[in-house]
């Protein structure tokens, strides 16, 4: 019964808390925190265990299912944790905002429906948490209004797109199968025929490509992260876009496994492969577009974009090198992406709004501990080593290395060079250079938002210098999927038979190495400190504000691939939105408010009807 | 393990020797070439020296972390870098985590440089990493092509194939990756005529500008360690590494003067011209040898 109190406790909280917040903002807060801390507890407690609920009768008759497994789990630990630090950055971040009931009420709400996707074993009930997640996520987007609102419209509409597609598959499947249990439906698809699997998988890919926002149907993503509150930007970031992971992972390996997969194949175009260039355009696309941005959080958002194409390479490559590679850069994606938005947010809460990052620079002594948040953060994106995001790249780098596939690899390393390059020009245009004098009396963000980013900051190095924690579990899932086991321990990193890993190794050499250095450094003569009006400007006055090399930082750069990075994409649908408003247009024309035209219409109707029955006898 | 724990404190330091002797040797070379006669070949020794000694200025903790984690980021790469027989960590990771560990020392010194508030250091670092994409995309297709090649992601293992089926650099698909990476070397090393992240006349040596005394002494430290790095990768992979310290060190010695001379005559680059010669000629040899690579293998 532990599942349905889970999602009791969920959804229930996000009402008690909404009520709360009318009796006093305190108790909302508290119960808003309690409630995220409660289900973090439960879900940790759940850990290995599989438990397993049918609800009769559930909807119409179908029996609702709730189960839970390693894959659920994984993915169930990363909504709970993000939300439980997103809503405590919360408490100060928008303390000043308006709204606030229905701000936390919403935040909770979404936490638990995206819960409700990971644990429900049946396809109606997962349908129908995916749209209260689809909609809610819609109205916190556009919380903030103005440009807001148009980011959240852009993102629903492809939504519903996406949850079309996903309900004409499901209604396929339960016409043909009598059942959407998932363990049934995996059984009963092992004999179906294979251009029908194909047809399937092809309607709720485009539902879960698009919550992806992968290339061609990234469009709204970017959009929708920037605009969004900071804090709710890490959850869609971290988590919420990445239920589109657990739907693939859901079709491809749990429903459909690896023997049919392999079938689905035409000459060198496999299901697959397809996955992975789409994988790979997305990450060359995304990381050469991101360097083209100065704002701080749309820089992140396009990151999102990038690295959910790691992620594809890795799932849909299919071995278990490859496999655990995809899960483990889920989880890592997850704690460095949520960290940079909290860090992005910690700077636009003490500037006052502030994501330009032309504007800003010399943080670095203001605010210290999101200055290092946001280094560790950055350094998990390009993926460093000692950071999780090397382990989980170096991963998939192998995998496609080893199996012989190149230019995908090529693909992955590019995007990772661009992902350096903006990277630098997010620290450096933030934190590094002159102070601009407006920001002379910043300070360092309230504890209550300092502690996501401590603790973010410090699983991003432990995952990195011990992957062997996670990785335990991303094994178990892929044994659990049918892949075979890799040789991990806990302590010494990756053994398998084509090449070890070892991070313990690293770190403890860069360690002494540094110790080293640092011993001589500190045997020198000591340096004195000095400002920038001392060295730069040799003791004369330099006007303020001025001395800060920011703005279009990698200028030849831009200039030669601007050209080449339009987003013909985004265009194109706006293009189609353009010409459907027009087509609506006229339609509306057609009512002109005068009765004598309508009953033209009606005449003229009839008098088709009558011709073609005269014509062809249909009826 | 005793012997383990002789190569890792032996590798650094035979590799800064090296290292510093071509920072020294370079001069000299140059000089010949312009008709000079030179500074001594330990110039560089007594200027670290020297330097250690001198009063020097801080901007903040950044500034001394960077330079500390730049330099400890090079002595790690050494460390998985075979040089003849020495390779202490060959097997924590192989050729991917040395391609990874090569940024700590760029990064370090980007953000220690960063907290300078020097503009001169912001365009330069700006170009430095403008150029590191320049040739990055070539570098990554060969360092791929070698990998295919031998199927291995292992650098050692790489050297190994090579003491049976003869150097890299001669055999048929591998020649233009080679080719290829030896085009692309003075933009690696950062000299002429790719020197724009630290053009002296332009931008008073950019990263380098706020570094004197000890800071000065750990960047040429770190500079001539990258040296070495860049150099011995391209042994490594396309020279059959060595049987000993001493082949190995006359390969990356010979690389070495070739590069010299290339650097002694040529006129600097701009930016956009640097990108697209490194986008143009080395790119496209690197991608027929990949190309190459696979359909051999295929």
């Amino acid at each position: 019964m532990s599942l349905v109190a889970l999602l009791i406790i969920a959804f229930g909280g996000a009402f008690i808390t909404y009520f709360s917040g009318k009796i006093s903002p305190k108790l909302r807060n508290f119960f808003a925190v309690f409630v995220s801390l409660v289900l973090v507890a439960i879900i940790g407690l759940l850990y290995g265990k599989s438990p397993n609920v049918t609800l009769y009768p559930g909807f119409f008759g179908i029996p609702i299912i709730l189960r839970l497994n390693m894959l659920s789990w994984f993915f169930a630990i990363t909504i709970v944790g993000i939300g439980l630090l997103s809503i405590i950055y919360s408490l100060e971040y928008v303390k000043k905002e308006e709204r606030l009931n229905y701000y936390y009420f919403t935040m909770l709400f979404i936490n638990a429906s995206m819960l409700g996707t990971v644990i429900c074993g049946d396809l109606i009930s997962f349908f129908i948490f995916w749209e209260i997640m689809s909609w809610s996520t819609y109205l916190l987007i556009s919380y903030k209004g103005d440009r807001a609102i148009a980011a959240g419209f852009k993102y629903i509409i492809m939504s519903i797109i996406g949850s079309l597609a996903m309900l004409v598959a499901i209604i396929s499947l339960y016409t043909r199968f009598d059942t959407l249990e998932i363990t049934a439906l995996a059984s009963q698809m092992q004999t179906a025929p294979v251009d029908y699997t194909l047809f399937i998988l092809i309607l709720f890919s485009v539902a879960f490509v698009i919550i992806n926002a992968f290339w061609p149907v990234h469009t709204w993503l970017p959009d929708a992260h920037a605009e969004a509150v900071s804090p709710f930007s890490s959850v869609l970031s971290a988590v919420l876009v990445r239920k589109g992971m657990y739907g693939l992972y859901l079709f491809m390996y749990v429903i459909l496994g690896l023997n049919i997969l392999n079938k689905l194949s035409a000459a060198i175009f496999s299901f697959n492969n397809v996955f992975c260039w789409i994988g790979a355009i997305t990450i060359v696309f995304a990381a050469l577009t991101a360097l083209l941005k100065d704002d701080s959080k749309r820089i992140l958002a396009w990151s999102t974009v990038g690295q959910g194409g790691y992620m594809i390479l890795g799932v849909a490559f299919a071995t278990a090198l490859g496999m655990a590679g995809g899960t483990f850069h889920i989880l890592n994606h997850c704690i460095y992406i949520a960290l940079l938005f909290f860090v992005a947010g910690a700077i636009e809460h003490q500037t006052g709004g502030v994501r330009d990052l032309n504007s800003l620079g010399g943080l670095i002594k203001k605010m210290p501990v999101t200055f290092i948040g946001g280094l560790v953060g950055i350094s998990g994106l390009i993926g460093v080593p000692l950071t999780n995001g090397f382990v989980s790249k170096w991963l998939i780098y192998k995998t496609l290395i080893l199996e012989g596939y190149p230019f995908l690899a090529f693909a992955a390393f590019l995007g990772t060079w661009g992902t350096i390059l903006y990277g630098y020009k997010f620290i450096h245009n933030i934190f590094l250079g002159q102070l601009p004098e407006k920001y002379k009396d910043v300070k360092e963000v309230p504890f209550s938002m300092q502690l996501p980013i401590i603790l973010l900051t410090m699983m991003v190095l432990l995952f990195g210098i011990l992957p062997g924690i996670p990785l335990k579990v991303v094994d178990a899932i892929g044994t659990s999927l049918g892949f075979e086991s890799l040789n991990v321990s806990i302590w010494w990193g990756i053994a398998s038979e084509t090449g070890a890993l070892n991070t313990i190794n690293i770190f403890s050499a860069v360690l002494i190495a540094a110790i080293f250095v640092w011993l001589l450094f500190r045997s020198a003569t000591k340096s004195v400190p000095v400002t920038q009006d001392d060295s730069y400007a040799a003791s004369v006055h330099i006007p303020k504000d001025k001395y800060h090399y920011t703005a279009e930082f990698y200028n030849p750069l831009y200039r030669m691939i601007k050209p080449f990075l339009r987003d013909v994409i985004d265009e194109f649908y706006y293009w189609i939105a353009a010409c459907v408003q027009r087509l609506c247009e006229r339609v509306r024309h057609m009512y002109v408010g005068d009765v004598g035209y309508y009953v033209t219409y009606i005449i003229l109707f009839l008098a088709f009807l009558i011709f073609v029955q005269l014509k062809w006898k249909p009826w | 393990m005793v012997t383990k724990v002789m190569q890792i404190i032996l590798s650094p330091i035979l590799a800064l020797i090296v290292g510093v002797f071509f920072l020294g040797l370079a001069r000299k070379i140059m000089a010949r070439i312009h008709w000079r006669y030179g500074p001594p070949l330990v110039q560089p020794v007594i200027d670290m020296i020297r330097l250690f000694y001198q009063k020097s200025v801080s901007h903040g903790r950044m500034f001394d972390l960077g330079i500390i984690l730049s330099l400890a980021g090079s002595i790690v790469v050494i460390l998985f870098l075979p040089f003849g027989r020495i390779c202490p960590l060959s097997n924590s990771g192989g050729l991917l985590v040395i391609l990874y560990i090569m940024l700590l020392a760029p990064l370090g010194m980007a953000l220690s440089a960063g907290q300078g508030a020097n503009p001169n250091i912001s365009i330069g670092i700006s170009r430095k990493l403008i150029l590191s994409l320049g040739y990055e995309v070539p570098l990554l297709l060969v360092l791929l092509a070698v990998m295919t090649r031998y199927k291995t992601i292992s650098i050692v293992q790489v050297v190994n194939a090579q003491q049976n089926t003869g150097w890299s650099v001669f055999s048929f698909p591998l020649f233009l990756s080679g080719l290829s990476y030896f085009l692309i070397l003075p933009a690696i090393l950062g000299i002429r005529p790719f020197d724009v992240s630290s053009a002296p006349q332009e931008i008073s040596s950019g990263p380098m500008v706020e570094y004197g005394g000890k800071y000065l002494a750990l960047a040429t430290i770190e500079h001539a360690f990258a040296l070495f790095i860049s150099i011995a990768l391209f042994v490594n992979l396309f020279l059959g590494g060595g049987a000993n310290p001493i082949t190995f060190f006359i390969k990356m010695l010979v690389v070495f003067v070739l590069g010299i001379c290339i650097h002694a005559v040529f006129p600097r680059f701009r930016i956009e011209q640097a990108i697209k010669y490194l986008w143009k000629w080395p790119t496209l040899l690197a991608f027929l040898g990949l190309i190459m690579t696979l359909v051999i293998r295929s």
